[in-house]
């Protein structure tokens, strides 16, 4: 068989190939499924975006840059009250890690009561995880504004705030570690006649200890972010400091704060991550 | 503890294997209690600080644990067992205590909760359209220039570095009150987190069939198209539909701020009634987040175990 | 004609190719032989710049391609079509897509991004797939053929591009008796029938002298013999394998000679 050249491609030679594969000629229903679907999509796109107004976007680009201009101009370095600053950082970090041990000593409790292997009774297992979906499933903003609402303003609405969201989630997953462990060697355990208590101390903590710091570690991590935004309710932190001087049209300030925001969240990501590296990954093995 | 005596050592015996060996393990276990002792030390300190710095004191936590169970209990519905599914009376009211006089706003949540779910499902669609772009940029295996790739990296670590509700507040100034603002923002964010989970998949495809690509003629464009996008397509959906489930939450939330959805009607029963309106609101946000998560890690199960069978 | 003229690739300290000069006429089937590191793949990814050299100039009809950039080196890329040791073919494509990949020079960018491809182009690239016994698989996924299967689909790929020369490297190295034969056969018809240059990098000497019309042996990256495979005696053979000539002349029983292997050889055994 020789060659022929692409050029040299004639109708009836298309038509000729067609007829013998046909099926390698694209197939008119899988064609029009892909169109219609991206037509789906720019549709909807196109459609929501005039349903959200999207016009607004450029009739206010000159509110935009005015805004952009005055949060990379900072003026009056001086008089920025960086004492407060620092000090609702360090109150934000302290949120955290409070909400985060509280959260962490709870779910412990909890986790055992939704796991599959430590609740036989499947109503309170039910019973409990749908609690702890009610903790996750709402926002730890929302909790804040309801526990600001519950005991007024300040960083203990936000300390009760993490509490309550890091505890269902971290059960959840506590309890997700304590379904995936081992059997055999909670057996060994039971084998020695050893009591409830017992089978929980030396046959599922040694397993699932490691795995629970760890998804603390993480927790502590993501309650950092989450405790940034929980001062825009109210509920203490830096985020208080960043919506007064926000409303008061200090955006060179907030740029500053959002900053250093970001540069402790790395630091702690990083510190906890190396806690991970050194301490989990010895224990590990 | 072993028994073991720390002349071990020192006494003519330090040869023997046994002795050794126990002063080694002696020799570990100090070493290990000193770090142990420390990390407790250093724990209690952050600790005893924390607790001063957010004046986090029992005497607070015990006026207000109290004080939280006064308020659910005020936002608690009263439903009465006899007038549950009364329908309105002849003043066109529903009576007191039940489910219509509860959910007597019901059209206008469900109205805000569609308005909710799409600000998430078109924040969700542009995000992972901007964020595939990007990844391509940011991975280092195939950006087109390595400075390209560092500013691409920098870019999504800022975007997803700041929270959504701030991006909103900053917008609503911006753009004004209404969806528009929390679409963006929460835009900005998914590109962030998608853009990073999206750029590490690429890093860890095989470069072989963009070999193949650069070497029938094909441009950067052609070698991302034919060349990664087939092998990551499942992982970036997979990814989509994950990052659906989390920005249906912060859609839920972005109001707070006046960036549209249902989180500034919920914002608004918080913080000027508190009644049954509350419960009311937050029963029908959970419902929603709960049924959208299950419907996408539906979905996403069916995309991996479609790829499992190929 | 392509010409080398001392054409060198550098890697930090090392030298892979050291300055080579070379004429290769056009409708040559061209076999280089050689240890493993002895800079074959290297000097063949430079004719299509895969690897760029460090050094020195190539011309294909007395035009330089050493400079060539953007859209001119794409176009260059399109006109030496190459062929890989692992295929490089994107395996979640189906087979006839991968094939039709090789028109993708001629292709504007929204039609590339769309993955639209004319019936033209389908109809070429079954010809293509026809003419190495590949249609029927046309429409399923590439990783789910063998490897001689995909070999031949990058083969068809290969030959939609319209290529002048034809690059091939290792091309029958992670490919059985069988297949590589198969494999060689169709490169030399592509070579005889269209009067393609082919450029193959060989690691058995038996393959080469059996398909190529001219041999290039070299050792560590210096072009050690050039002659045709009558020239290439056992003694010849044994200079560019150097010390590891007897693994290579065995490793040569695995390939598309099909000749049974012989027996192995009991080991000596050392008594204590």
């Amino acid at each position: 068989m020789s060659t022929l050249a692409f050029a040299a491609v004639t109708d009836a030679d298309i038509a000729a190939l067609r007829k013998r594969n046909p099926q390698a000629f694209s197939d008119p229903f899988a064609t029009t499924l892909k169109v219609l679907s991206w037509a789906g999509i720019i549709l909807y796109l196109a459609w929501s975006l005039h349903f959200f107004e999207i016009g607004k976007l450029l009739s206010a680009s000159d509110r935009v840059w005015m805004l952009l201009r005055r949060m990379v101009i900072w003026q009056d370095m001086a008089s920025w009250q960086y004492g407060n600053i620092y000090k609702g950082i360090a109150q934000t970090v302290a949120m955290a890690f409070l909400g985060t041990l509280l959260g962490t000593i709870f779910a412990l409790g909890l986790a055992f009561f939704a796991a599959r292997n430590t609740m036989p009774v499947g109503i309170i297992r039910h019973a409990v995880r749908r609690v702890l979906d009610v903790f996750r499933g709402i926002d730890s903003v929302v909790w804040g504004l309801v526990f600001v609402r519950a005991v007024g303003l300040g960083p203990l609405a936000g300390v009760l705030a993490i509490w309550i969201s890091d505890m269902g989630n971290l059960a959840k997953l506590y309890s997700e570690a304590i379904e995936n462990i081992d059997r055999k060697q909670v057996e060994g355990v039971r084998a020695t006649g050893a009591d409830t208590g017992r089978i929980i101390r030396y046959g599922y903590l040694p397993q699932i200890l490691p795995v629970f710091i760890s998804l603390s570690l993480y927790s502590f991590e993501s309650s950092t972010r989450s405790a940034t935004i929980l001062g825009l309710v109210g509920a203490g932190g830096i985020g208080m400091i960043i919506i007064e001087r926000f409303r008061a049209g200090l955006f060179d300030q907030v740029a500053f704060v959002v900053l250093n925001v970001l540069v402790v969240i790395a630091v702690i990501d990083w510190g906890s991550g190396l806690i991970r590296k050194r301490f989990i990954g010895e224990r590990g093995h | 503890m072993a028994s073991v005596t720390t002349n071990g050592p020192q006494n003519g015996a330090d040869r023997d294997p046994v002795t050794l060996f126990e002063g080694h393990r002696a020799q570990m276990i100090r070493d290990r209690m000193v770090v142990n002792i420390t990390l407790v030390v250093l724990f209690l300190a952050f600790l005893a600080w924390s607790v001063w710095i957010s004046r986090f004191t029992p005497d607070r936590l015990a006026t207000g644990i109290p004080r939280i169970f006064e308020y659910f209990g005020t936002v608690i519905p009263a439903l009465q067992w006899d007038v549950m599914f009364d329908a309105r009376n002849e003043a066109g009211r529903f009576p007191a205590g039940s489910l219509g006089y509860w959910y007597n706003d019901f059209w206008k949540y469900l109205r805000l909760i569609w308005e909710t779910i799409l600000m998430a499902l078109t924040a969700t669609l542009l995000g992972t359209g901007l964020a595939v772009v990007l990844s391509f940029l940011a991975a280092r295996n195939c950006t087109p220039y390595p400075w390209m790739g560092a500013a691409a990296r920098r870019f999504l670590e800022f975007c997803r570095g700041v929270p959504e509700i701030l991006f909103a507040l900053i917008l609503v100034f911006a753009v004004g009150i209404g969806p528009l603002a929390g679409v963006l923002a929460i835009t900005i964010h998914a590109t962030g987190a998608l853009g990073k989970l999206f750029s590490e998949v690429n890093e860890n495809a095989s470069m072989r069939p963009v070999d193949g690509i650069k070497a029938v003629g094909g441009s950067w464009f052609e070698q991302m198209r034919y060349g990664i996008l087939p092998q990551v397509l499942p992982n970036f959906t997979s990814y989509a539909l994950w990052r659906f489930e989390i920005n249906v939450r912060a859609s839920a939330v972005v109001g707070f701020v006046g960036a549209g959805g249902i989180g500034a009607e919920l914002s608004h029963t918080i913080s000027f009634y508190s009644d049954d309106r509350v419960t009311a609101v937050l029963i029908l946000i959970v419902l929603t987040v709960t049924m959208i998560d299950l419907l996408s890690e539906r979905l996403r199960h069916a995309l991996i175990g479609k790829e499992n069978m190929k | 004609m392509l010409e080398f003229k001392g054409l060198t690739k550098q890697f930090n300290s090392t030298i892979a190719v050291k300055p080579a000069t070379l004429a290769i006429p056009d409708g040559q089937m061209v076999g280089i032989i050689g240890r493993s590191g002895a800079g074959k793949s290297t000097l063949l990814r430079m004719i299509n710049r895969l690897n760029e050299p460090s050094g020195g100039q190539m011309l294909f009809q007395g035009r330089d391609i050493t400079a060539l950039k953007g859209r001119e080196l794409r176009q260059w890329r399109n006109e030496c079509a190459m062929v890989f040791q692992q295929f490089n073919l994107v395996g979640r494509l189906n087979v006839i897509t991968n094939v039709m990949s090789g028109r993708l020079f001629h292709h504007g960018f929204a039609s590339s991004m769309l993955g639209i491809f004319t019936a033209k182009e389908r109809a070429f690239a079954i010809r293509a797939l026809d003419r190495l016994g590949m249609a029927h698989v046309a429409l399923q996924q590439t990783d789910t053929l063998s490897g001689g299967q995909m070999q031949r689909v990058a083969i068809a790929r290969a030959l939609v591009q319209e290529p002048r020369i034809m690059l091939a490297d290792e091309p029958i190295a992670s490919l059985d008796p069988l297949n590589a034969k198969v494999v060689m056969d169709a490169l030399r018809a592509i070579n005889r029938e269209d009067g393609l240059t082919v450029i193959c990098n060989l690691h058995t000497l038996d393959t080469a002298r059996q398909y190529c019309d001219r041999i290039i042996g070299m050792q560590d990256g210096v072009i050690v013999f050039d002659g045709t495979p009558g020239e290439l005696t056992d003694k010849a053979a044994r200079e560019i394998y150097g010390a590891e000539a007897e693994e290579a002349f065995s490793e040569a029983m695995t390939s598309t000679a099909l000749r049974p292997k012989p027996a192995a050889q009991p080991e000596a055994r050392v008594v204590n």
